[in-house]
């Protein structure tokens, strides 16, 4: 056999120029990836199973929403803030619609304060419910899927009852909220309520999604593979959570019992009887635990608020071009992803002179780095997962 | 649930109290609009004072920071109705995790040279919001490790949350249409018909 003369030379450069020590490979995910919920790219050193530096890169979903709202009116700015974290729509109208209707001064009617509270709190079983049909899923396991989003679709129908929107609800007005039923039509000055039946159905879906929390509990609290995927993984102590704003499950997930509900006044949640649910740990499993606690105690708010509404106006008085006199404050709500909140400055005019948008999952997953720094590959997405972040929420 | 201003000087509020403690923890100067806690302080004291609400406040929890541009001039939206000093307003908002007090911080930096020391040695959260502070008002964190832009492409030029920054939609077609001009009715009667007059594009 004869060899290639060049042939015997290549070979023998290449193999001088073999190191013998591992090289560092620097990953890259996204930013198109199925567990990446919105588009988000990471980029990670890894350095045989274990990944460092990992670096977020965010800003593929900016909207520019904080510049837009300094020239749109007051209900426009609604249409907006309904599609920063858009698995809960209608969450992030609150602390908007609250911030200007401080600085008017407004008595917003008890009514329309009770439906508030009752269609925040679907808005958190549906994000939450999403949560516990993706992550189990981003973790290999499929079946819970098909009860969670079952549940979803059923609590999503009846918020598109009341407000004519399933994501994108736009329900609130600075003084109360309007049902959309017959809203365009030659009824609209003559229905101003909640659909009929919607408190008895509402009721019936409530027991109905207990059921399947139960089901879902049963499916992956008793799954060995998720378990040893989970537990341990990802701990995340509360002093770290809180010095990079990490909020919502997340933070209560390390054992920080601290909920916006029971310590701020935008909606009346003192008048109801619910538990705070804390993790133990902090670990991926406690972040997935936590979420499907507080969907029994969101049911039961919703029970305890459908037992106590009272009749009355939706709406207070307001006049038809609404000018918010100048002032500044800052309200927060508990979110579904943890504080949502806004600093509104006004002044005097229809739409807002600043709005600085406080989005939950911009600060949730600014610990990215730090909480991904040294893990096994296949970690990353059940600790990424286990923070349940909308890609809107973080980019606004 | 929504509560009188705090002007109202013959009520003293509930977190009256409260605030003035913080203030004279850090040195500064509070103040109480509608239920918000703001604390000023001198930017130089910026980091001391937030390092006292953290360890000697118990404020652990790191919510925002951000910046707000007072001018008189204004390309984009309306003006301030109130006579303002030109400056950028630089905020800060920190919380306990006990019973919900939280206190803005806030301090004033000149508009031809914003530059502060950087907060994340006290909050580490403070880094992402620092660079977008920076990339949306051109605020410079000294010793911030990585200011790079977090939305914007790098060749990106200006700070478009400044009031001196354009909005192009709002250049090609001027603000309020047609729709927005009604005046605002005068009370009485007229301003109050209920939900189902509402503003005509509903």
């Amino acid at each position: 056999m004869v060899l290639d003369q060049d042939l015997v030379r290549h070979l023998s450069e290449a193999s001088v120029s073999v190191e013998l020590e591992t090289e560092d490979m620097t990953l890259n995910i996204g930013p198109q990836h199925p567990s990446t919920h919105g588009v988000l790219r990471l980029v990670a050193r890894v350095d045989g199973e274990r990944a460092f530096d990992v670096k977020p890169v965010i800003g593929y979903m900016h909207r520019g929403y904080e510049k837009l709202s300094e020239v749109r009116t007051y209900p426009q700015v609604t249409t907006l803030v309904n599609r920063i974290d858009w698995v809960s729509g209608y969450a992030n109208e609150i602390p908007f619609i609250v911030a200007a209707e401080k600085i008017l001064g407004l008595e917003v009617p008890e009514r329309a304060q009770y439906i508030r509270l009752i269609l925040t709190e679907m808005a958190r079983i549906s994000s939450h419910l999403i949560f516990m049909a993706s992550y189990p899923l981003e973790l290999g396991a499929a079946t819970p899927l098909f009860f969670a989003l079952r549940e979803r679709e059923r609590v999503l129908d009846l918020l598109e009852g009341v407000t004519g929107g399933r994501f994108h609800p736009n329900f609130n007005r600075i003084g109360g909220v309007k049902p959309a039923y017959g809203s365009g039509s030659s009824t609209r000055k003559v229905i101003q309520d909640l659909p009929a039946g919607f408190l008895t159905e509402t009721r019936e879906a409530m027991d109905k999604v207990l059921e399947a929390v139960d089901e879902i509990e049963a499916l992956v609290a008793g799954n060995e593979i998720i378990l040893a995927r989970t537990k341990g993984i990802g701990i995340l102590p509360p002093e770290v959570a809180a010095s990079y704003g990490v909020s919502g499950p997340n933070l209560r997930a390390s054992g920080v019992k601290f909920d916006l509900r029971k310590v701020e006044d935008y909606l009346p949640y003192h008048l109801f009887d619910f538990e705070v649910p804390v993790g133990e740990n902090g670990d991926c499993w406690d972040r997935w635990h936590v979420r499907l606690l507080e969907i029994r105690q969101s049911v039961r708010i919703i029970q305890q608020a459908i037992d106590g509404i009272p009749s009355g106006p939706l709406q207070a008085k307001v006049p038809k071009v609404i000018k918010v006199p100048h002032g500044e404050t800052y309200v927060r709500a508990e979110n579904p992803k943890g504080e949502m909140g806004y600093y509104l400055v006004a002044n005097g005019n229809q739409g807002p002179y600043r709005l600085k948008i406080r989005s939950a999952s911009f600060s949730n997953i600014s610990i990215l780095p730090w909480i991904l720094e040294g893990v096994l590959v296949p970690d990353i997405i059940a600790i990424m997962g286990s923070l349940d972040f909308v890609l809107g929420d973080v980019d606004r | 649930m929504t509560s009188s201003p705090s002007e109202t000087e013959t009520v003293t509020h509930p977190l009256q109290e409260f605030a003035d403690n913080v203030a004279a923890a850090v040195g500064g100067v509070a103040e109480i609009n509608f239920d918000t806690v703001k604390v000023k302080v001198p930017p130089d004291t910026w980091v001391a004072s937030l390092t006292k609400a953290r360890d000697e406040l118990g404020l652990v929890f790191f919510s925002w920071l951000s910046a707000i541009d007072w001018s008189k001039d204004v390309e984009v939206g309306d003006p301030y109705p109130l006579e303002v000093e030109e400056r950028y307003e630089l905020l800060a908002t920190v919380g306990d995790l006990t019973v919900g007090r939280r206190v803005v911080f806030s301090t004033d930096l000149q508009k031809d040279l914003p530059t502060i020391p950087t907060l994340i040695g006290v909050y580490a959260g403070a880094d992402w919001h620092e660079r977008e502070a920076h990339e949306m008002f051109g605020i410079e964190f000294e010793g911030h490790p990585n200011l790079a832009n977090l939305y914007l492409p790098d060749s990106f030029l200006g700070n478009p949350l400044r009031k001196s920054f354009p909005l192009l939609s709002r250049e090609v077609k001027p603000w309020p249409g047609t729709v927005d001009v009604e005046a605002m009715p005068g009370g009485g009667d007229e301003a109050a018909e209920g939900p189902s007059e509402e503003n005509p594009e509903a």
